[in-house]
C-alpha cells in the first residue's frame, strides 16, 4: 500500500517560505499602493491587509479565516475601520441569504431529493458515455444554478464516483467535467454563486435580471464548453461507453436503487425558487426596498422548513450551514469595505478610467480578462469584492456582467480557481489517495477558460445595446 | 525497560544441563510442568512456584501449546521474573497434552511480563527445529541432560533480533481468487465468521481484499446515506439488487485495494503500526508477493500482549 510520507522538516520549511511570501506580498502591496499615489497610512494599511487575506487564500487555505480575523483586528486597531463600519460592510444580508439557502439544501438532502436525482441518472436506459457526459454537465450546471457551488459539487461528485468506481474508470476527467459545468452553471442565476448575489445586491440586479442577462449567456457557454469536453475527452468517454455496455450485458446496474419519496422535496424546491423568483413583484406589492424579499425569502423558507422538521432544525443550522466560509466572507467584505472607505478603490477606479477611458467596448473584455485571471488564482469572491467599487464607480451595466462571468468562468482555469475545484480535488484525494496535479488541470482549464470567456465577451458585446443602465 | 537480548543470542544460553529433566517417567502434563517449575525455582528463583504453575496451566487450558507433533512449549509471563528462563523435559513414552500425539519434548519457557518480544523471539528461534518431523524421535533417544543441552547448543538455534510478522501470523489463511464471484465471497465470510477476505490472483499473489464493510458500502452508497428518512431502505431494499446479482458480480468489482500487507520478514511491530495508521482490522503477510498468512487484530493483541 502506498503511504504518503511527510517529511516534517521540509514541510516546516515550506510553511515558513509561504508565510514569508504572504507577508512579503502584503508589504509589497503597501509599497505599491504608496507608489500608486496613496499616501494616507490608512489606505496603505487597508491595501496591505487585503493583500494579506488574498495570499492567505492562496497559501494558507486552512488558515484563511484565522488570518482574516487578525486582519480585521488590525484594521480596527489602526482606526482604518470603526466597529460600525465593519458591521455595515460585512454584508449581513448576503450572509443571511446564504444561511437560508444552505439550510434549505440541508432539508432537501434529508428528504432524498438529491438521492432521487442521482438515481435518475444511474437508472437511465440506453445511457452511454456521451449521454452520461452531457447529462453530467447539465445536472452540474442546473444544480449549481439553484444552490451554492460547493454543495452542488458534493452531490454531483457522488454520482461521478459511483459510476466511475462501478465501471473501474479513472474519475478525473469526469470530475473535471462536473467542476467545469458547476463553475459555468453557477453564473446562471443569483443563487448559484456567492459572487452572483454579491454582484446582484451591489448592482441592484434582481432574480429576473439574472434570468434575462446571465442565464442565456451561461447556457450558450455551457453548450460550447460541453462540445470542447466531448472532443477533448473522447477517449475516456468511449471507454465509459464500452464498460457500461459490458456491464449491461451482464444485466448489472450502476448501483442500488431505492424508491425515494422525492415529491415533498421537489415541491419545496419549486416553491422556494418560485418565491425567490417572484421577489421583485412581492417587493413592489409590499412597497419594500429592492431585493429585500430576495434576501428574506430563503430565510422565511428555512424558517418554515425548520418548523416542519423541528427535530433536525439544530442539525441544519449547525452542520449544513458552512459557518467557516460565511465568517470568512464577512471578514473579507469588511476588509474590502475598508478599501472602499479609505478611497483606495475609488482611486484605482479613477486611474483605471484615466488609463483605459470610458469606452465600454474596451472595458468589457478588460474587466472580463482581469477578473478571469484574478479568479484563476485567487478565490473569486475576494477578487469580486475588490473589483465591485471600481465597477460601481465606472457605472456601466455590461461591466457588472463581465465581472460575473470573469469571476465564474475564470475559476475553471486552475485547480485552485474556485471553491468547487478545491473541494472536488480534496474529495478525490481523500477517496483515491491521489493528487490531481496543478499542471494537468491547467492544460484543460486554460482551454475551457479561454473558450467560455470568449463566448461571454461576444454575448455581452451583442447584448450591450439592449442593457438598461444600472441604478434605475 | 528490560534489555533486549543482543543479536545472535543462542537459545541454549537460556538454560544449562541442570535445567533439563531427561527421560522423565512422569506422564501427566501437570506433573511434568510442576517438576520443571520446581527445578527452575531452585536454579534461578522464579518466585512462587504455585502461582507460576497456575499461570502456566491457565495458558495451557486456554489453548494447547502442543505446537508440533511430539513437541509442547508451555509458557507463561511472570511479573517476578527479570530474565527469560527455560527448562526442558524429554520423555520416551510421551506426555499427553491436549491435541496432537504425546509430547516427547517439553520446553517450558518463562518470560518477564513486561518484555512481550522475548518469548516470541525464543519461540521463533525454535520454529526451524520444530518443523523437523524426526526431531522428537531424536531428542527422546538422548540419554543425559548434558546431551540434550548439547543438542540445542549444536543446533545453532539463534534468537532473531526481533519478532517478525511471520512469527505471529496465522498460516494458511482463507483466501479467495479474484476470478470468484461475490456469492462465494459472502459464503466464505459467513462460513468462517470473517470480516475480511484476502483476494489472490491465479499465481497466489495478494491483489486486494473484500471486506464486510465494503460490502455494506456497495449496498449503501453515499447518495442513499444522504437521506435522513429510513423508510425507503427499512427492509434492506438496496441489498436486494446486490443479492440478485451476486452470482454474476465478479469480485474485481467490489474488491478493495486498500489493505495492509507486510512481508513475512518485516518486524512484527510494523503490523501494529500499519493497523493503527489505517484503522483496518488485520494485516496480510506475504512472501514474494504471495499471501502466506494473516494477522488479525485480536490475534495480534493476544500474541504480543498476553500469550
Amino acid at each position: 500500500m502506498s503511504v504518503k510520507t511527510i517529511m516534517p522538516r521540509s514541510a516546516e520549511a515550506q510553511m515558513g517560505a509561504r508565510a514569508l511570501i504572504a507577508v512579503a506580498v502584503s508589504i509589497l502591496s503597501g509599497v505599491f499602493a504608496r507608489m500608486l499615489g496613496f499616501h494616507a497610512a490608512q489606505q496603505i494599511l487597508a491595501a496591505s491587509i487585503f493583500a494579506l487575506i488574498i495570499s492567505a487564500t492562496v497559501f494558507f487555505w486552512n488558515f484563511r479565516l484565522a488570518i482574516a480575523f487578525i486582519g480585521i483586528a488590525i484594521l480596527l486597531g489602526a482606526r482604518v475601520l470603526s466597529l460600525e463600519e465593519m458591521v455595515r460592510f460585512a454584508e449581513l444580508d448576503i450572509i443571511l441569504f446564504l444561511v437560508g439557502m444552505m439550510t434549505m439544501v440541508g432539508v432537501l438532502k434529508d428528504l432524498g431529493l438529491f438521492t432521487w436525482v442521482i438515481q435518475i441518472v444511474i437508472n437511465m436506459r440506453r445511457m452511454n458515455g456521451w449521454t452520461f457526459t452531457i447529462v453530467l454537465g447539465l445536472i452540474s450546471a442546473l444544480m449549481a444554478c439553484v444552490m451554492d457551488e460547493v454543495t452542488s459539487i458534493l452531490f454531483v461528485l457522488a454520482l461521478v464516483f459511483q459510476v466511475c468506481d462501478t465501471l473501474k474508470l479513472n474519475p478525473m476527467p469526469f470530475v473535471m467535467i462536473a467542476v467545469i459545468s458547476t463553475n459555468i452553471g453557477s453564473s446562471g442565476t443569483m443563487l448559484g454563486n456567492p459572487v452572483g448575489i454579491l454582484i446582484g445586491t451591489k448592482a441592484g440586479f434582481g432574480f429576473a435580471d439574472f434570468l434575462i442577462w446571465a442565464t442565456p449567456v451561461m447556457l450558450v457557454s455551457l453548450l460550447v464548453a460541453m462540445a470542447v469536453v466531448l472532443i477533448f475527452y473522447k477517449k475516456e468517454i468511449r471507454l465509459l461507453s464500452e464498460r457500461l455496455e459490458a456491464r449491461r450485458q451482464m444485466q448489472l446496474g450502476l448501483g442500488p436503487l431505492v424508491r425515494v419519496p422525492f415529491r415533498r422535496g421537489l415541491v419545496i424546491l419549486i416553491t422556494a425558487i418560485t418565491f425567490i423568483g417572484l421577489h421583485h413583484r412581492i417587493e413592489l406589492a409590499l412597497g419594500v426596498a429592492k431585493n429585500t424579499m430576495l434576501i428574506v425569502a430563503p430565510l422565511a423558507i428555512a424558517g418554515v422548513l425548520m418548523i416542519y422538521r423541528h427535530k433536525r432544525a439544530r442539525h441544519y443550522i449547525e452542520s449544513e450551514v458552512e459557518w467557516w466560509t460565511l465568517l470568512f466572507f464577512m471578514m473579507l467584505f469588511s476588509v474590502a469595505g475598508a478599501l472602499e472607505n479609505t478611497g483606495v478603490t475609488a482611486g484605482i477606479a479613477e486611474r483605471f478610467s484615466r488609463f483605459f477611458g470610458h469606452n465600454v467596448t474596451v472595458l468589457t473584455p478588460l474587466i472580463l480578462v482581469m477578473t478571469a485571471l484574478g479568479s484563476a488564482f485567487v478565490d473569486n469572491i475576494v477578487f469580486v469584492a475588490a473589483f465591485i467599487p471600481i465597477v460601481k464607480s465606472l457605472g456601466e451595466t455590461p461591466l457588472w456582467w463581465a465581472l460575473l462571468f470573469g469571476a465564474c468562468f475564470g475559476g475553471n482555469i486552475t485547480a485552485i480557481g474556485s471553491t468547487a475545484n478545491i473541494v472536488a480535488l480534496g474529495m478525490m484525494e481523500k477517496r483515491y489517495r491521489t493528487q490531481g496535479t496543478f499542471a494537468a488541470w491547467l492544460k484543460f482549464g486554460v482551454l475551457i477558460g479561454v473558450v467560455t470567456c470568449g463566448v461571454a465577451w461576444l454575448a455581452i458585446l451583442l447584448l450591450t445595446p439592449f442593457m438598461p443602465p444600472v441604478g434605475r | 525497560m528490560k534489555k533486549l537480548p543482543a543479536p545472535n543470542v543462542d537459545f541454549s544460553s537460556f538454560f544449562t544441563p541442570k535445567d533439563v529433566l531427561c527421560r522423565t517417567a512422569l506422564t501427566l502434563r501437570e506433573e511434568v510442568i510442576r517438576e520443571l517449575l520446581t527445578m527452575l525455582a531452585l536454579n534461578h528463583g522464579i518466585g512462587n512456584v504455585d502461582e507460576a504453575f497456575q499461570t502456566v496451566m491457565e495458558r495451557e487450558d486456554a489453548e494447547s501449546t502442543a505446537i508440533a507433533d511430539g513437541v509442547a512449549i508451555p509458557h507463561a509471563r511472570l511479573s517476578d521474573l527479570h530474565k527469560l528462563v527455560v527448562a526442558i523435559a524429554t520423555s520416551v513414552h510421551g506426555v499427553r497434552f491436549t491435541g496432537g500425539r504425546p509430547a516427547n519434548l517439553i520446553i517450558l519457557i518463562l518470560a518477564p511480563k513486561d518484555s512481550p518480544a522475548l518469548y516470541l523471539q525464543a519461540l521463533s528461534s525454535l520454529a526451524r527445529i520444530c518443523s523437523d518431523k524426526n526431531m522428537p524421535e531424536t531428542v527422546k533417544k538422548l540419554e543425559t541432560a548434558e546431551d540434550v543441552w548439547k543438542f540445542f547448543a549444536r543446533g545453532g538455534i539463534i534468537l532473531p533480533p526481533y519478532v517478525c510478522a511471520g512469527d505471529i501470523m496465522a498460516r494458511n489463511p482463507v483466501a479467495i481468487k479474484d476470478t470468484d464471484t461475490l456469492k462465494r465471497a459472502i459464503d466464505l465470510l459467513v462460513r468462517h465468521k470473517l470480516i475480511d477476505l484476502p483476494v489472490v490472483d491465479k499465481d497466489g499473489d495478494l491483489v486486494g481484499s473484500v471486506s464486510a464493510i465494503e460490502l455494506l458500502r456497495v449496498c449503501l452508497p453515499d447518495y442513499i446515506l444522504w437521506m435522513d428518512d429510513l423508510s425507503p431502505i427499512i427492509n434492506f431494499e438496496p441489498f436486494a439488487s446486490v443479492l440478485r446479482n451476486e452470482s454474476n458480480t465478479w469480485l474485481a468489482e467490489i474488491m478493495s485495494r486498500e489493505y495492509v500487507a507486510v512481508r513475512e520478514d518485516e518486524p512484527a511491530i510494523q503490523v501494529a503500526k500499519e493497523i493503527t495508521k489505517t484503522h483496518l482490522r488485520q494485516a496480510y503477510v506475504t512472501r514474494d508477493k504471495k499471501l502466506v498468512g494473516v494477522i488479525t487484530l485480536p490475534q495480534f493483541v493476544n500474541k504480543v500482549l498476553r500469550e
